[in-house]
């Protein structure tokens, strides 16, 4: 038997005391120059790098104006997997056909991880804005289709059958049917493609961009500045965080809304 | 009449040769896409003859495959061995889930790939510097799922076992393990997905040898025909890896009915 | 030896004003080698008392006695047949019968003629190396049951167990109990909801109030059965026609109904 659930003190006490540890160790491995403090500067110097870059430009702007850009590519990025993902996936699931063509390519490409798309990336639409968006899509866009896909194949038949005895045309059926029945599929798609977007976002900045937070780390790691590479990791791990939370505040409100649950 | 698994294969196998047609139309015979753009069928087949003789990027396809396949399991293997039993005793334990939560919630936001530059400040552009970010990418889905599993084994299976008496250690390898172990599988899987993305973007950040590097000097040599060799190579190796572990997965879990179909 | 008594036994969910009572105030002796059962509304506390002498639950006030002495924790001397099997998923027939011996420690070959003698018990002789999903419901029931037999425990303690069996393999299985209860027998905590079953098995039956729930009233069923022979009958059926029978099982079932919020027999 796992032990029972803990009281709500205890819970937070060991759960300070886990990030005291976890501080405490990192300060003292730093402090105590077990590694040197270049490598791994201590919590404070990195809080305080953060804040310093706030205002300060590191690599042609200041970590809000990186973000910002980050965040446009991003953006963009998801959308355009959104876009083509969710109609595309809709119509495979209603459309034998489109779904037998469709599926042997997407199994082919399936295991070939996003940001192998680099090289063409750059290559077709250049290292600026065009190439990190086409990575980001390479990221985001298979959850779209497949939870498109499964939300329209996997509607109660009934549902269809129902729809069909009533003449509706297939269009009508996609529209009125398919797609409704499907959107709670469809939202949690977007949600892991939301994350791993922001992931493909990150990686297409390491190796190819001349802006955005993943650049300033590549910049910040070629000149041993420690304390702006672990800022910008902190950067993205806020974003990251922020874009899940707000995703999951709208698919609960979502699925309220279609009384999915209570 | 064809059945539908035959009918799919049909239209599966048709839509193969019509995209090899396509591809040879549109760049051998219509130059409609040029080879700066995309490599026509004989480019390709140049490039994967260059890299398998003469070599490129320092040595040929199957030395660059090779490494970067020994990379991806050796981190695969780290954040397996280290993740599922720290899942387990996170799933066991309400104190030890109690302990770590916070600071695994503040650190799993940050993507694995962001860990790169900071693995190449600590450890260069060798192999462990990758090993330790494919580690840090596979740790975390090792871990969520074999906690997972252990939150979600069924009440009464565990009030069976210890009704008869079943000592520690046993309850965990022959109940608590078994148990979760569809759970972990589903982790595995996702852990080795995620060992091949960190693995190629950190070979494309910087290395001296796999197949991302492979990728990154022919991106700088703007040679297409060896980026597709790199591309496909790196599609080939995720997908055997995948299959190897699915095999695994049938044997361990050939009790499961779930896992069967 | 194998006696269960509960003692002014209260169970409260739960703290404060969010708490429950779900016991109030049980008393119930069971002697030795006795098939007692208990039936009543569902969510009266059934389980509840049933988990307490396993050892899963502890009482809120008063207290559980095994044999005189307190229960603390869970062991082999109580075993437990749970509604829904319970099984190891991931050990075959054999496997799952044998691991508690196996936690006893027992030498192999004892453990083997043990094994064995189960199996034949339960007729799954032919089944000794499925896994337990390659089994039907009431096949992977003789499964739970063996398992627990094999563990010669004192007191026996079943939760419901045919609720999950459909209707014809729910009274082989009542007859097959209870040519295992007469034929070997065993200090016998049997819960249902239903009545006939209460009946047909038990030597004793305990009807329960709604919750919280208290003992309502306790019906000597074995007296009857040795002035009636019941046991002259091979199948439940016969025995169910019979009017002692009948008598009884109506006497439950307006005691029952009497609880308000009775509905799921
Ligand atoms: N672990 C628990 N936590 C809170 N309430 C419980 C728990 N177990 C049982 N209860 C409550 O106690 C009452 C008795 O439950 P139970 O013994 O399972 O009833 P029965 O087996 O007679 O149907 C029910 O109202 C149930 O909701
Ligand atoms: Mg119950």
């Amino acid at each position: 038997m796992t032990s029972p659930p803990l009281g709500f003190r205890e819970t937070v006490l060991l759960g300070l005391a886990g990030l005291v540890s976890f501080i405490g160790l990192w300060s003292f491995l730093s402090v105590s120059g077990i590694v040197p403090a270049q490598f791994l500067p201590g919590p404070l110097d990195v809080a305080s790098r953060f804040v310093h870059l706030l205002t300060a430009p590191f690599a042609g702007a200041t970590l809000p104006a990186h973000l910002a850009s980050s965040f446009q590519r991003y953006a963009y990025g998801v959308l355009l997997a959104a876009a083509i993902g969710v109609p595309l996936g809709l119509l495979m699931g209603f459309f034998r056909l489109l779904d037998d063509i469709v599926t042997p390519i997407f199994d082919g490409l399936r295991f070939i991880a996003p940001i192998a798309w680099v090289p063409f990336a750059a290559l077709w639409f250049g290292t600026g804005v065009g190439g990190p968006i086409m990575i980001i899509f390479a990221g985001a866009f298979p959850p779209c289709l497949i939870n498109a896909y499964r939300g329209a194949r996997f509607v109660e038949p009934r549902l269809i059958e129902a729809a069909r005895m009533l003449g509706t045309p297939s269009s009508r059926m996609i529209l009125e049917v398919l797609l409704p029945a499907a959107v709670p599929s469809i939202i949690a798609g977007l949600r892991v493609s939301a994350g791993l977007g922001w992931q493909s976002l990150v990686g297409a900045e390491l190796i190819v961009a001349a802006a955005g937070v993943g650049f300033m780390m590549v910049q910040a790691q070629g000149s041993v500045q420690t304390p702006t590479v672990m800022a910008g990791m902190i950067a993205i791990g806020l974003v990251g965080m922020l874009i899940d939370v707000l995703l999951r505040q709208g698919e609960g409100w979502l699925r309220r809304r279609r009384g999915l649950d209570s | 009449m064809a059945s539908v698994a035959s009918r799919r294969t049909l239209i599966g196998g048709m839509t193969v040769i019509g995209l090899v047609v396509l591809w040879f139309g549109l760049t051998t015979f219509t130059g409609l896409v040029t080879g700066a753009r995309f490599p026509s069928p004989a480019e390709f087949w140049l490039s994967l003859k260059q890299i398998n003789g003469r070599g490129y990027a320092g040595s040929t396809l199957a030395s660059h495959a090779f490494h970067s396949l020994k990379l991806v399991l050796m981190g695969f293997t780290v954040a397996v061995l280290t993740g599922v039993p720290l899942g387990l005793w996170m799933g066991w334990n309400r104190r030890v889930e109690a302990f770590i939560n916070p600071v695994f919630l503040i650190i799993r936001p940050i993507p694995p790939l962001a860990w790169i530059p900071l693995a190449i400040l600590w450890l260069g552009l060798g192999d462990a510097a990758k090993i330790l970010v494919i580690w840090f990418s596979a740790f975390v889905p090792s871990v969520i799922n074999a906690f997972t599993g252990v939150r979600n084994i069924d009440k009464p299976i565990l009030e069976a076992a210890r009704m008869l008496g079943t000592p520690r250690l046993r309850m965990v390898r022959e109940v608590i393990l078994p148990a979760s172990l569809p759970m972990i599988f589903t982790g595995l899987r996702l852990s080795l997905q995620a060992s091949w993305t960190t693995l190629v973007a950190a070979e494309l950040v910087g290395a001296l040898v796999g197949v991302g590097f492979v990728l990154n000097m022919a991106q700088q040599d703007i040679y297409p025909g060896m980026i597709l060799v790199g591309m496909v190579t790196v599609g080939i190796l995720g997908w055997v890896t995948t299959l190897l572990l699915a095999r695994v997965e049938r044997r361990a879990l050939a009790w499961n009915v779930a896992a069967r179909d | 030896m194998g006696s269960i008594s509960f003692r002014n036994v209260d169970k409260v969910f739960g703290h404060g004003t969010g708490g429950v009572k779900a016991l109030d105030d049980i008393n119930l002796d069971i002697a030795d080698k006795e098939f007692v059962a208990i039936v009543g509304p569902s969510g009266c506390g059934k389980t509840t008392c049933l988990r307490m002498v396993a050892g899963f639950e502890a009482a809120s006030a008063g207290s559980v006695l095994v044999n005189g002495r307190p229960v603390t924790a869970p062991g082999p001397d109580r075993a437990v047949v749970f509604q829904q099997f319970a099984l190891f998923p991931w050990k075959t027939v054999r496997e799952n019968i044998e691991l508690g011996l196996r936690n006893k420690n027992l030498p192999v070959g004892e453990r083997n003629d043990l094994v064995a003698s189960a199996l034949k018990l339960m007729n799954l002789e032919t089944h000794v190396d499925a896994f337990p999903h390659q089994l039907s419901g009431g096949m992977q029931q003789r499964v739970a049951i063996a398992r627990a037999y094999v563990l010669d425990p004192e007191v026996l303690l079943m939760d419901e167990p045919f609720g999950a069996l459909d209707a014809q393999t729910r009274v082989v299985m009542q007859e097959e109990l209870v040519r295992l209860a007469r034929h070997n027998p065993r200090t016998v905590l049997f819960i249902t909801h239903a009545v006939e079953e209460a009946v047909y098995l038990a030597d004793r039956v305990a009807i329960m109030t709604r919750r919280p729930g208290r003992i309502k009233e306790v019906l000597d069923i074995k007296a009857v059965r040795e002035r009636e022979n019941w046991d002259s009958h091979a199948r439940i059926e016969d025995v169910m026609d019979l009017e002692s029978f009948v008598h009884l099982r109506t006497h439950i079932w307006k005691s029952l109904r009497e609880e308000k919020g009775f509905k799921d027999v």
